[in-house]
C-alpha cells in the first residue's frame, strides 16, 4: 500500500489522487474477501449465518466506503497534508528490514543493534559506525537482562552464545 | 469468622516485612517485563511464575500478585510515555496519555493512571469480597445473544467517539474488521484469508497490530517530518504532580471507570479492553472539556485505566466463585492456584478461605506497593522523554520489536510489524484515526462468534436475539445511541455534536 | 546505583543457570497453556533431577501447534538436544489445517500425560444418562446444542464419535465452539447449551459442587473418584484420551533416539515429575517405544475418519 503524498495542489477542481488510491485499495480488499470466502458459502450449519456471511457483509461495507471516499476525493474533503520527507522514513524502514534479515543467524543483539543504529540515522544521528556498535552493546545488555535473567526466549547468535 | 475478619487476617499476614519484600520484588520484576510492548500481564505472569515456586504459599502468592500488577502497570507507563501500547487494554490509555506526555504533562498522566488503578483496584476488590455471588449470577445470564447485544452497543458507542470524520473513522473501523477475518474461523475450523500462510492461521495478533500501528507507525510519521519537528520534547510543563484541577477531573472518571470495568470483567466473554473502550467513550461524552479529547484529556487516561484495573478484579469473580477462567490472566491465576494443589471453584471460598482472602489481600498490598514504588519515580520516568530524538526513537523501536520477538520469535511477525507500521504511517498522513482499526480487530470476531453461536443454538431463528430481556434492553440502548445523534443533528444541534466528536486519533 | 539495586534483586530472585546447554524444549503454544505448562514442568523436573544441567523453553504459538511443528521439523533436523511438546489436539489441527508437516516428520518419543473427556449437563437438566441424550439427539439432532472447545478439537471429535456410535449422522450435530474451557463452562452453567464436553479437570470443581452432572467419561475403564460410567459401559464404543507427548527432532540416529528416550523415561519416573503431576491433576499415561508409535498411528487414523465424517476434512 504505497501512496504518494508529496503534492499539495492548490487548485480546487482536481481530485485528491491519494484518496482515490485508498478507495481502490478498499475495493481490492473487498474483492479479496469476497472471493476467498466464496468456497465457504455452504457451511452455515444450524445458524444460517455461516463462515462466509459476515465477511460478505464487511466486503459490501468496504465497497460502500470506497464509493463514499471517491466522492470525498472529488470534493477534496481530505485535510491538507504536511510535506513528508521520505529519506528519514527510508532509514527507519531499512533498519527494520536489516533486523528481520539478520535475526535468524546473527542473533538478537547484532540484528537489533543494526535497527538501533539505522533508526537513529533516520532521526539525524548519521554516524552509524558509532551508533550501530552502541546499539549492539545496548541490545546485548538487554539480552542478558531478559533472556538470561528473566528467561524470555530471544534468538541467540554468535555473540549470545558467548554468555551461555 | 466473617468475610471481613478473613480479609483483615489476610492483610495482616501480607503486611509482614518479609512478605512486603516479596511484593516489592514481584512488582519490580513484573514492571520490567511488563514494559515490553506485546507482552501483557498474562504473559508476564506466565514467564515469571517459576520464580515464585521457591517460596512458601503466602510469599509466592504475594509475589505473584506483585508480578501481575507490575506487568499491568508497566504496560501503561510505556503506553503513556512512548505511545507503545503492547496489549489491548492499554491502547486507550495511549490515546490521551501520550498526547499529555508530549504536552509536558506526562507526570500527571502517570500519576492519574497509578492512583486510578489503585482506587479502582481497591473498590473492585471490596466489591469482589462482598457482592461476588450476586455479580456472578448476572454474569452467567450472559449467553451468546446477550454478549452479541453488548458488542453491538460497544461498536456503536465506541465508533461514534472516534475521529473528526465519519467517513475516515468508519473506514478505519472496517479495515480493522476486514483484518479480523484472517485466520481459522472459530466455529467451523475453516481458514479465511490466510492464503496458505501458516503464520496467518491464528489470525493477526492484536498485540502485534497495536505495536505496529502505534509505535512503528508513529515513529515513521515523526521521522517523515524531518527537521521541521522540534528536536526535543518538553518533558515537564507546569507541575510534575497532579494539580487540584487534575484531581477534580480525575476522581469521577476513576469511579465511572470502576463501575464500567468491574461487571464487564466478570462476564465470561468480556475482556478488559471492552471496558476501557466504553469508559473512554463515556468520558468523552460527559466531559466539560471536549476540545481536549484527542489532545491529552486527563479523564481519557483516568477512566480507562481505572476500568482496566477494575475489570482485572472482575475476572476474579467467576474464577473464585465458579472456577471459570474467563481471560488469559485468569487462566494463569488458575495455574498459580494449582501450584498449591487448589482447584478454584464453587467450593474454594468454603474450603480454603484463608488462601482466597490471602490472595485478595495480596492484590491490595501489591497494588499499594506499586503506588508507593511508582509515584516517586514518576519524575524519573518522565525524564525518559528528554533523551534526544535519534536515541529515543531508536530505543522505542528496539523495545517495540523486543516485545514481539520475545512473545513469538518469528521473522514473519517482524514483517507484519513493518507492513502495518507503513499502513499506519499512510493512515496518519491521510488523517485516518488509528484506534478504530484495533477496535475492529478486537470486537469483530467476538461479535461474529456470539451472533453465530446464538443463531446456532436457536437453529437459525433470528428472533432469539430479542427474546432475552437483557439482550433486548442492550439492543434498544444501542438503537438509541445510534438514532439520537441523528435526531439532534436534524434539529439543528449538529454543531454541538461535531464539537463533541472533535479531533483525535 | 539504581541499576545495581535492581541487579542484586534479580540475582537474589533467580539463581543463575549453569553453563552447559543440554535440552531446549519447544512449546508450540503461547505461555500459560497446557503444552507450555508441560514444557515448563519438564524443564523444572529435568533440572531438579539433574537429568540435564540446563533446559530452555521456547514458545512458538499458533494454529493448534501446526506452526511450531513446521518450524521444528525444518530447523532442528538431526539435532539431538531439541525436544517438542505436542498432543492429541495437534493430530486434529494438522488434519483440519491441511498442514504439510505432520507428526511423521518428527521423532515421537513418548506419551507423558493424558486427560479424559466428560460429557456433562447442568444439574437441573432433565437428561439423566447418555442414553437420554442420544435419544434426544436421534429425535432432532439440531435441538441438542453441544458446548465445547475449538472446532475440530478433542471435544468436537468426541461428540462426532458419540453421534456415530449412537447411529446419528455426525454432520448433523449442532456443535457450538467456544474459545476456551471457561467460556464453554459458563454457557453450560447458564443453560445456554444442552450439554457440555471438555476434559474432566475443567469441570471438576462444578461436578464436586453438584452444579453439573456427569453423564459419562471417555476412558477405557472407570476412573477412581468419578462416579459416572464410561461411554463403553453406557453402550457406546468410544474411548478418547486427550494426551500430551514429547517428540524429538527428525533425522536422529538410533543411538541418539535411544539416549533421548532414556532421558525422557528417567524424567517420567522421577519424583519431581510425579509430584508435579499430582499437584496439577494430570494423569500419568506414560507410554513409549513401539507401543506408543502403534497407538499414535491408530489415533491419527481414527481422527482422520471422524473429522471426515463430521465434514471438517474433505
Amino acid at each position: 500500500m504505497s501512496v504518494d503524498n508529496n503534492k499539495t495542489v492548490t487548485e480546487q477542481r482536481r481530485p485528491d489522487w491519494a484518496a482515490l488510491v485508498i478507495a481502490a485499495v478498499l475495493v481490492i480488499m473487498a474483492a479479496v474477501i469476497f472471493f476467498d470466502v466464496s468456497r465457504l458459502r455452504d457451511m452455515g450449519g444450524y445458524s444460517q449465518v455461516g463462515p462466509a456471511t459476515v465477511p460478505d457483509w464487511i466486503a459490501f461495507a468496504l465497497v460502500g466506503l470506497a464509493v463514499w471516499t471517491v466522492f470525498a476525493a472529488f470534493r477534496r474533503d481530505f485535510p491538507e497534508r504536511e510535506k513528508q520527507e521520505i529519506k528519514p522514513v527510508a532509514w527507519v524502514v531499512a533498519g527494520l528490514i536489516a533486523q528481520m534479515v539478520l535475526i535468524r543467524f546473527a542473533g538478537f543483539s547484532i540484528a537489533t543493534g543494526c535497527l538501533f543504529g539505522l533508526a537513529a540515522a533516520g532521526f539525524g544521528a548519521r554516524r552509524i559506525w558509532i551508533s550501530i556498535p552502541i546499539g549492539i552493546v545496548i541490545c546485548f545488555a538487554i539480552y542478558w537482562l531478559f533472556a538470561v535473567m528473566l528467561q524470555l526466549s530471544l534468538p541467540a547468535g554468535p555473540l549470545e552464545r558467548l554468555i551461555h | 469468622m466473617s468475610t471481613f475478619d478473613f480479609l483483615l487476617q489476610g492483610l495482616a499476614s501480607a503486611m509482614m516485612p518479609m512478605n512486603l519484600l516479596y511484593a516489592l520484588i514481584g512488582v519490580t520484576l513484573g514492571t520490567l517485563v511488563g514494559v515490553l510492548p506485546g507482552i501483557g500481564p498474562a504473559t508476564t505472569v506466565a514467564l515469571l511464575l517459576p520464580v515464585t515456586y521457591q517460596l512458601d504459599a503466602t510469599g509466592s502468592l504475594i509475589m505473584f500478585a506483585g508480578i501481575y500488577y507490575g506487568g499491568m502497570y508497566g504496560g501503561s507507563t510505556t503506553s503513556i510515555l512512548l505511545n507503545t501500547p503492547g496489549e489491548s487494554a492499554s491502547i486507550v490509555t495511549a490515546l490521551e496519555g501520550n498526547k499529555m506526555a508530549r504536552a509536558g504533562r506526562g507526570g500527571p498522566a502517570l500519576a492519574t493512571a497509578a492512583i486510578g488503578s489503585f482506587v479502582a483496584g481497591l473498590i473492585a476488590t471490596l466489591a469482589l469480597a462482598f457482592v461476588a455471588p450476586l455479580v456472578v449470577k448476572i454474569a452467567l445470564s450472559f449467553g451468546p445473544r446477550e454478549n452479541f447485544a453488548l458488542m453491538v452497543l460497544a461498536f456503536i458507542t465506541v465508533s461514534s467517539a472516534f475521529g473528526n470524520s465519519a467517513l475516515r473513522g468508519l473506514t478505519s473501523l472496517f479495515i480493522g474488521l476486514a483484518l479480523s477475518l484472517v485466520g481459522i474461523d472459530q466455529l467451523t475450523g475453516q481458514n479465511r484469508l490466510s492464503f496458505g500462510v501458516p503464520d496467518l492461521l491464528d489470525g493477526i495478533e492484536v498485540t502485534t497490530m497495536a505495536v505496529a500501528m502505534f509505535a512503528i507507525g508513529e515513529t515513521l510519521f515523526i521521522a517523515a517530518q524531518g527537521a521541521q519537528a522540534p528536536d526535543k520534547i518538553e518533558a515537564i510543563k507546569g507541575s510534575v504532580w497532579m494539580t487540584a484541577n487534575d484531581w477534580s477531573r480525575s476522581w469521577k472518571a476513576w469511579l465511572r471507570g470502576t463501575v464500567i470495568g468491574f461487571p464487564i470483567g466478570a462476564m465470561p466473554a468480556g475482556g478488559a479492553e471492552i471496558g476501557t473502550f466504553l469508559s473512554y467513550a463515556t468520558e468523552k461524552k460527559l466531559t466539560k472539556h471536549p476540545e481536549e479529547f484527542g489532545n491529552g484529556a486527563i479523564e481519557g487516561v483516568a477512566g480507562p485505566e481505572a476500568a482496566n484495573n477494575a475489570s482485572a478484579a472482575g475476572t476474579l469473580v467467576p474464577l473464585l466463585t465458579l472456577g471459570l477462567p474467563t481471560s488469559a490472566t485468569a487462566a494463569i491465576m488458575l495455574a498459580g492456584f494449582q501450584q498449591y494443589g487448589l482447584q478454584p471453584g464453587p467450593l474454594l471460598f468454603a474450603t480454603n478461605p484463608q488462601l482466597v482472602w490471602g490472595l485478595i489481600a495480596s492484590l491490595l498490598i501489591a497494588n499499594l506497593m506499586l503506588l508507593i514504588l511508582n509515584l516517586p519515580l514518576v519524575g524519573l520516568w518522565v525524564k525518559l522523554l528528554t533523551i534526544p530524538k535519534p536515541w529515543l526513537y531508536a530505543g522505542i523501536l528496539v523495545f517495540a520489536t523486543l516485545g514481539t520477538i520475545g512473545a513469538n520469535p518469528s521473522v514473519f511477525e517482524l514483517g507484519m510489524l513493518l507492513v502495518f507500521g507503513l499502513v499506519a504511517y499512510v493512515m496518519r498522513v491521510m488523517d485516518f484515526p488509528i484506534a478504530p482499526v484495533i477496535v475492529g480487530l478486537i470486537l469483530g470476531p467476538l461479535a461474529e462468534q456470539h451472533l453465530r453461536r446464538a443463531l446456532a443454538i436457536s437453529q437459525g431463528d433470528i428472533t432469539t436475539l430479542f427474546q432475552s430481556p437483557i439482550a433486548a434492553v442492550l439492543l434498544a440502548l444501542a438503537a438509541i445511541a445510534l438514532i439520537l445523534p441523528l435526531i439532534l443533528r436534524l434539529r439543528g444541534r449538529g454543531n454541538v455534536l461535531t464539537q463533541m466528536a472533535a479531533s483525535e486519533d | 546505583m539504581k541499576h545495581f539495586f535492581l541487579a542484586s534483586i534479580l540475582a537474589s530472585a533467580i539463581a543463575l543457570p549453569a553453563a552447559a546447554a543440554d535440552y531446549s524444549i519447544m512449546a508450540p503454544a503461547a505461555p500459560g497453556g497446557g503444552w507450555d505448562q508441560t514444557a515448563r514442568t519438564m524443564q523444572t523436573a529435568l533440572q531438579t533431577e539433574k537429568i540435564s544441567s540446563k533446559v530452555q523453553v521456547m514458545n512458538v504459538p499458533g494454529a493448534g501447534g501446526t506452526i511450531g511443528i513446521a518450524q521444528f521439523a525444518s530447523q532442528q533436523k538431526g539435532n539431538p538436544n531439541q525436544l517438542m511438546v505436542g498432543g492429541y489436539v495437534m493430530v486434529g489441527a494438522i488434519l483440519t489445517n491441511k498442514s504439510p508437516v505432520t507428526l511423521k516428520d518428527v521423532t515421537p518419543i513418548a506419551r507423558l500425560t493424558g486427560e479424559y473427556e466428560v460429557i456433562v449437563v447442568p444439574a437441573a437438566s432433565e437428561i439423566k444418562t447418555v442414553a437420554d441424550l442420544v435419544a434426544k439427539l436421534k429425535a432432532n439432532p439440531g435441538s441438542v446444542s453441544w458446548g465445547g472447545g475449538s472446532a475440530g478439537g478433542t471435544d468436537h471429535i468426541l461428540v462426532g464419535l458419540l453421534a456415530k456410535a449412537g447411529g446419528v449422522d455426525p454432520t448433523k450435530i449442532n456443535y457450538i465452539a467456544f474459545s476456551g474451557g471457561g467460556e464453554a463452562l459458563a454457557a453450560i452453567l447458564g443453560g445456554q447449551v444442552t450439554a457440555g464436553v471438555s476434559s474432566y479437570g475443567e469441570f471438576e470443581g462444578q461436578i464436586k459442587a453438584g452444579t453439573l452432572r456427569v453423564l459419562a467419561i471417555s476412558s477405557d475403564k472407570k476412573v477412581e473418584g468419578i462416579s459416572a460410567p464410561t461411554l463403553k459401559e453406557s453402550g457406546y464404543d468410544v474411548v478418547l484420551q486427550n494426551w500430551r507427548m514429547v517428540a524429538a527432532a527428525p533425522g536422529l540416529s538410533a543411538e541418539q533416539k535411544a539416549a533421548v528416550t532414556a532421558d525422557v523415561e528417567k524424567l517420567a519416573k522421577s519424583k519431581t515429575w510425579q509430584d508435579n503431576l499430582k499437584t496439577k491433576g494430570w494423569i500419568d499415561t506414560y507410554l513409549s517405544g513401539p507401543e506408543f508409535e502403534a497407538q499414535l498411528a491408530k489415533d491419527i487414523a481414527s481422527t482422520e475418519t471422524i473429522l471426515k465424517d463430521i465434514g471438517l476434512v474433505k
